[in-house]
């Protein structure tokens, strides 16, 4: 069966409000896709309508084709993964990832061997017996990620699963859970508010904003060109800039000139350009700017550099290239090609409708 | 002891004192004098020591029977209103609009005073009461629900009086598990009923718990209900109470009988906990087998 998730014209109110504003999204059979977005965007309003867990007011979703915004969660045969874990804290580690093959009744051998193959995925089959108080949050979490996994749904759903695990922890079960994924080749919505977890995922990126989508990608196109300022902003780091256009091409606060790929731009917000890709070197003679401050990261060196009108923020890579330190005067090498950014303006029509 | 030892040993002491000596005197003393009054004699005449008063309680027919009917008016409402708390506790967690419409009703019933629910029932199912007078034009009549032999009036009053109270706990045992564990159980194929089943009730048992005991406890001695709405016969320990102490002067009397009401209780609370604690092994030993 083929298992792309597609959602239409998906619409959720509270009263006069819409916490989704008729969203369109397709989750290719087997693809890992993230919602991304701040904050009472609608992502995970948009999540848990595709689980039943929250009922859309309007709009379909469908799994392979078939209708399924009007089952209850439990005929979906979707897993879901919480940022809580929301593990059974009275049922030990075992009887948590039976329970959803118990409520298929699943044949008890049959069961025993399952549960036992999915803990030993999560690298836990040594703590069948222990109950969920007695692990540690990235532990519980890869209990909540075997019990999402033994049903073999047919869509996985993760709601910000590892935003409440430290840093270690979080990229290490990042790198497992991706792993998994693509092994299973399940089709995935995930949802974040952290583009580093989103880009090291996703086959697709879904920017949201305000209950509607910013703009999809690859992760890779998201980043590098992307169409609305929201975008660049959210995705990573970026200076924008203004932009003086003449004949295709931008001239920057500090005087060098580059070519612009989208020079008819409409709703232009100015030029963004990532602070990895300005070129720092030593001024001899006239330079563009002034280093304001510098913050040596390790594998990078952040600086802002103040340059006519605006400051600047350059990351320099390489573990060997110079320091330059604060008032030193610098010269800027922008890239080779500058695009203009779009300005989202966000769907106020359903508001003033409703 | 060395000195220090001591010292602390007093600290503790002087500690202790302001809650454990509160208990000692203002409960545990009377609690001791109910049971040593039970044996001792009626007048100046009679003994110091005897087993009078509990030879008269075990071995009179009509106060076996108030015995077993003060368990039943003890257990049955318990039991009853359990069976409307449980499910009344769970729909108002369901959502925002049941938890408006029963939150709102369920409240009602708190703030009317025992007698006047006693009343109300009374006015409501006594022969000749409003519901036979409704109910007569389609030739229907009510079984004798008010002074009736089984009681269902004092079980319907008491019931009334203590649903809102269980419903008020254990729903709040209930609000206190996780949305997103129910969620998660619902989206690995648990239907609501089996989600109240293996989830909200498991984990609301110790709020479960704690409403069967007060209403449990409130029911075994209640006086004004059974009092207005019970049977002529048998009455239950509480009624025979009153009649012997006020009305006979058998004060050795009373207290036996509320040194067996206490033990009653006692035993039917043992015997609660060890049921949960034989289901809570059951599952364990279930687990431990898996």
């Amino acid at each position: 069966m083929d298992k792309t998730l597609s959602i239409r014209s998906l619409v959720k109110a509270y009263g006069p409000t819409h916490a989704l504003k008729g969203v369109d999204l397709d989750v290719p059979a087997g693809s890992l896709v993230t919602l991304l977005g701040p904050s009472g965007c609608g992502k995970t309003t948009l999540l848990r309508s595709v689980a039943g867990i929250t009922d859309p007011t309007a709009g379909s979703i469908s799994i392979g084709g078939n209708r399924i915004d009007a089952l209850p969660p439990e005929k979906r045969n979707f897993g879901l993964v919480f940022q809580t874990y929301a593990l059974f804290p009275h049922m030990n580690v075992e009887k948590n990832v039976a329970f959803g093959l118990e409520m298929r009744r699943v044949p008890k051998p049959e069961m025993a061997r399952r549960v036992a193959a999915a803990l030993e995925l999560v690298g836990l089959g040594h703590l069948g017996r222990r109950l969920p108080r007695e692990l540690s949050g990235g532990q519980q979490q890869r209990v909540a990620l075997a019990r999402a996994i033994v049903i073999e749904p047919d869509v996985l759903l993760f709601d910000e699963p590892l935003s409440n695990l430290d840093a270690k922890l979080r990229d290490h079960l990042r790198e497992d859970l991706r792993a998994l994924q693509q092994k299973f080749g399940t089709t995935s919505l995930y949802v974040t508010h952290d583009q580093a977890e989103a880009m090291a995922l996703a086959d697709e990126i879904v920017v949201m904003k305000d209950g509607e989508i910013v703009e999809k990608g690859t992760p890779v196109d998201l980043y590098r060109r992307p169409v609305y300022r929201f975008t660049a902003e959210f995705l990573g780091m970026t200076n924008v800039l203004p932009a003086e256009i003449r004949d295709n091409s931008c001239r920057l606060p500090w005087g060098a000139v580059r070519p612009v790929e989208n020079p008819h731009e409409r709703d232009a917000e100015g030029v963004a350009i990532r602070p990895e890709d300005i070129g720092i070197s030593a001024a001899d003679g006239n330079a563009d700017g002034t280093v304001e401050q510098a913050v040596f990261m390790g594998a990078a060196t952040h600086y802002t550099v103040r340059v006519p009108d605006v400051t600047l923020r350059v990351v320099a890579a390489g573990g060997q290239s110079a320091i330059f330190a604060p008032g030193q005067p610098v010269r800027l090498n922008p890239p080779n090609a500058l695009r203009l950014l779009r300005s989202f303006v966000p769907d106020r029509a359903l508001e003033a409708a409703a | 002891m060395n000195v220090s030892g001591r010292v602390r040993l007093s600290t503790l002491l002087l500690c202790l004192a302001p809650g454990v000596g509160f208990l000692m005197i203002f409960f545990g003393l009377p609690l001791v004098r109910v049971v040593l009054r039970s044996f001792s004699g009626r007048g100046p005449d009679d003994p110091a020591f005897t087993l009078d008063a509990w030879i008269a309680l075990f071995a009179n027919p009509v106060y076996r029977d108030g015995v077993w009917f003060s368990l039943w008016l003890g257990i049955a409402p318990t039991v009853t209103s359990l069976l409307v708390a449980l499910p009344l506790a769970a729909l108002m967690q369901a959502n925002k609009t049941s938890r408006k419409l029963f939150g709102t009703l369920y409240r009602i019933p708190l703030v009317v005073p025992g007698i006047v629910a006693a009343f109300l029932v009374l006015v409501m199912l006594d022969r000749g009461g409003m519901m036979t007078r409704l109910l007569e034009p389609l030739g229907l009549s009510l079984p004798k629900m008010v002074r009736d032999p089984w009681g269902i009036g004092v079980i319907l009053a008491s019931s009334w009086k203590n649903i809102p109270f269980m419903t008020l706990i254990i729903s709040g045992a209930m609000a206190a598990i996780s949305a997103d564990v129910l969620s998660a159980a619902r989206t690995l194929g648990a239907n609501r009923l089996t989600v109240l089943w293996r989830v909200q009730l498991p984990l609301a048992q110790p709020g479960i718990t704690a409403a069967v005991l007060l209403t449990f406890i409130s029911s075994l001695g209640s006086f004004v209900v059974p009092n207005l709405l019970g049977p002529p016969y048998p009455l239950p320990l509480s009624l025979h109470m009153y009649t012997e102490g006020f009305q006979k002067g058998n004060w050795p009397l009373v207290y036996a009988m509320g040194t067996l009401l206490s033990v009653m209780a006692i035993a039917v609370l043992l015997a609660y906990y060890l049921a949960i604690g034989f289901v809570g092994r059951n599952g364990k030993a279930r687990e431990a087998r898996a």
